[in-house]
């Protein structure tokens, strides 16, 4: 047990040296990174304004006020920002340029842990301009809407967003296992990632049938964000499911990321290099 | 040596030798450019899926919006149905996502012989990107309008004259654009950064240009804002002259504004390379 830790020790601080080794590159050029983190600010800002900037003309959708829609919005951008900072090492087109380049082939002949080698390998630091306008958009959605909070509540919210952090890191994991055969990213995988992030943007009771069931029985989306969300601001399940919805979003995440994991050390052993 | 100097000794060296127009050349580096652009057919159907994808949740998104409404600022269901396909239609054709292409130059050192080249180097890029545009016109805009007039009930243009109206209009469309990126693009003369840079003049474009939203459903004062600058020009006037919500003379007062709004654009890339050139060092090596 003692040496079990101890490698878990040695793996973090390695983990960790990795991540400053990437903060560090990434702050010598100082104006770079912070035109960087504003242009990756200004899309969330720009996006979301759109649709705020529409709301007049409409009042509402299906229900659902602007304030509504930016706890739901808010939560996305934070989550799946996060997430992006987190796992920017599987990001499948970064990793497909690995494998494509061989540079994959120098991680795995270390004599470290090939999962923190890859999370290491890559900390995009400009998303934190997106988590921190997705957290004003949030912010917003918490002034507009009317949430009774509750401690179940508080504690509730941060798993939720991890759930989305796990989730589609699962999903960048499979992602990035596809690219050891197609070498490129394929963009099927981004239908999941950013489409399934776009469309829990949104009320999910907006959709059709057919798009909702996607993400609700191929890709169980809808419970990282849509049913939390009716638990947080006490409204109604229109679609009828089980009281015990609203609080699948960590399962749903942890059971992706497993999956995740699963593809990727499988991938691993099958993996067979490009030989470039 | 001074790159200036190199190229007009070089120039008057090739001119000496042969006569081409510069016609010919525009023409064959865009004939070259479609074709190698024509060859990714597997990588243009993977990006026109998801375009198809996100278009269909745009449009259900827009729909849950219109609600039980059937028409909101001039536009009915079909019409703004038809306004997301042709949004999403129009993303490759236009790079609307982005174009790095001269920056990578400029930073890998390309650009010294492409300075040399015996054409502008502004229309050097132009006959690319319009290999380019054409090939993602073919493969990603038209079929992915089809697939949506398959499936979804969608507005046409109404008889020849419409048609013209809407080819040229998105003629220009891609000039203003491309001659914008190109614009962006030279900021990598200047500095190491340029992608930052370029980003922001993206990200503008979206919004100003009624890609993310119709600008007739934006607020007043944002719609007047929006037309002080050429965005507009790239979304919006096509897809409201393809819906028919521009007619005669309010048409063709769009046609001429995008007009002049290429010509402001290609003087000022040409006006700003002059300034570039100046500053550019190449290395050896």
């Amino acid at each position: 047990m003692r040496k079990r830790n101890r490698v878990f020790g040695h793996t973090l601080t390695i983990y960790l040296r990795l991540l400053g080794v990437q903060l560090r590159s990434q702050l010598q050029y100082r104006f770079s990174f912070l035109l960087d983190l504003l242009a990756t600010a200004l899309i969330v800002l720009v996006e979301f304004a759109s649709i705020a900037l529409v709301f007049g003309r409409f009042g509402s959708i299906q229900g659902w006020s602007l304030g509504e829609v930016a706890f739901l919005y808010g939560m996305v951008e934070m989550g799946f920002g996060l997430m992006d900072l987190l796992f920017s090492g599987f990001d499948p087109p970064h990793f497909g340029q690995a494998v494509r380049r061989g540079t994959f082939d120098q991680l795995l002949l270390r004599p470290v842990n090939i999962t923190t080698q890859v999370l290491g390998s890559a900390l995009e630091l400009r998303r934190l301009g997106r988590i921190a306008f997705g957290a004003a958009i949030f912010a917003y959605g918490l002034q507009h809407t009317a949430i009774v909070w509750t401690a179940a509540k508080v504690l509730y919210l941060p798993l939720v967003l991890a759930g989305m952090v796990f989730f589609f890191g699962g999903l960048f994991m499979i992602g990035a296992t596809i690219t050891f055969w197609t070498v490129d990213s394929i963009e099927v995988m981004n239908i999941l990632t950013y489409g399934g992030s776009y469309v829990i943007s949104y009320p999910m009771h907006i959709y059709q049938n057919w798009l909702r069931g996607f993400f609700t029985y191929l890709v169980p989306a809808i419970f990282l964000n849509y049913y939390p969300a009716l638990y947080f601001l006490g409204r109604p399940d229109p679609l009828g499911y089980p009281g015990f919805a609203p609080f699948l979003a960590p399962v749903v995440g942890a059971g992706m990321l497993l999956l995740g994991r699963a593809a990727w050390r499988w991938g691993i052993r099958h993996y067979q290099s490009t030989g470039s | 040596m001074d790159v200036t100097m190199l190229r007009n000794r070089l120039s008057q060296t090739a001119a000496e030798r042969v006569q081409v127009p510069a016609v010919r050349l525009f023409l064959a580096l865009a004939g070259r450019s479609l074709q190698r652009h024509l060859t990714y057919r597997a990588a243009a159907v993977a990006g026109l899926v998801t375009n198809f994808f996100f278009g269909l949740v745009r449009i259900a998104v827009l729909l849950a919006l219109y609600g039980q409404r059937q028409e909101v600022a001039g536009m009915d269901v079909a019409e703004v149905v038809t306004y997301s396909g042709l949004t999403q239609a129009i993303i490759a054709y236009i790079s609307l996502f982005g174009w790095y292409g001269l920056t990578d130059t400029v930073y890998s050192g390309e650009v010294a012989t492409d300075l040399l080249k015996p054409l502008n180097y502004y229309t050097f890029w132009l006959a690319r990107d319009a290999g380019r545009a054409g090939a993602a016109l073919l493969l990603r805009g038209v079929t992915l309008m089809v697939a949506y007039g398959l499936i979804l009930e969608m507005r046409y243009p109404a008889g020849a004259g419409q048609w013209l109206a809407v080819a040229v209009a998105a003629l220009l469309s891609w000039l203003i654009a491309f001659s914008w990126y190109y614009l962006i693009n030279l900021s990598a003369f200047w500095t190491p950064y340029a992608r930052g840079i370029c980003r922001f003049g993206f990200v503008l474009a979206w919004l100003l240009s009624g890609f993310l939203m119709p600008l007739r459903f934006l607020p007043e004062w944002l719609v007047r804002l929006a037309y002080l600058t050429p965005f507009p020009h790239l979304v919006n006037t096509v897809v409201e002259i393809y819906l028919g919500l521009l007619q005669g003379p309010a048409l063709i007062r769009a046609l001429l504004f995008q007009g002049v709004w290429a010509a402001i654009l290609i003087v000022a890339g040409q006006l700003l390379l002059k300034v570039a050139v100046k500053r550019l060092v190449i290395l050896g090596g």
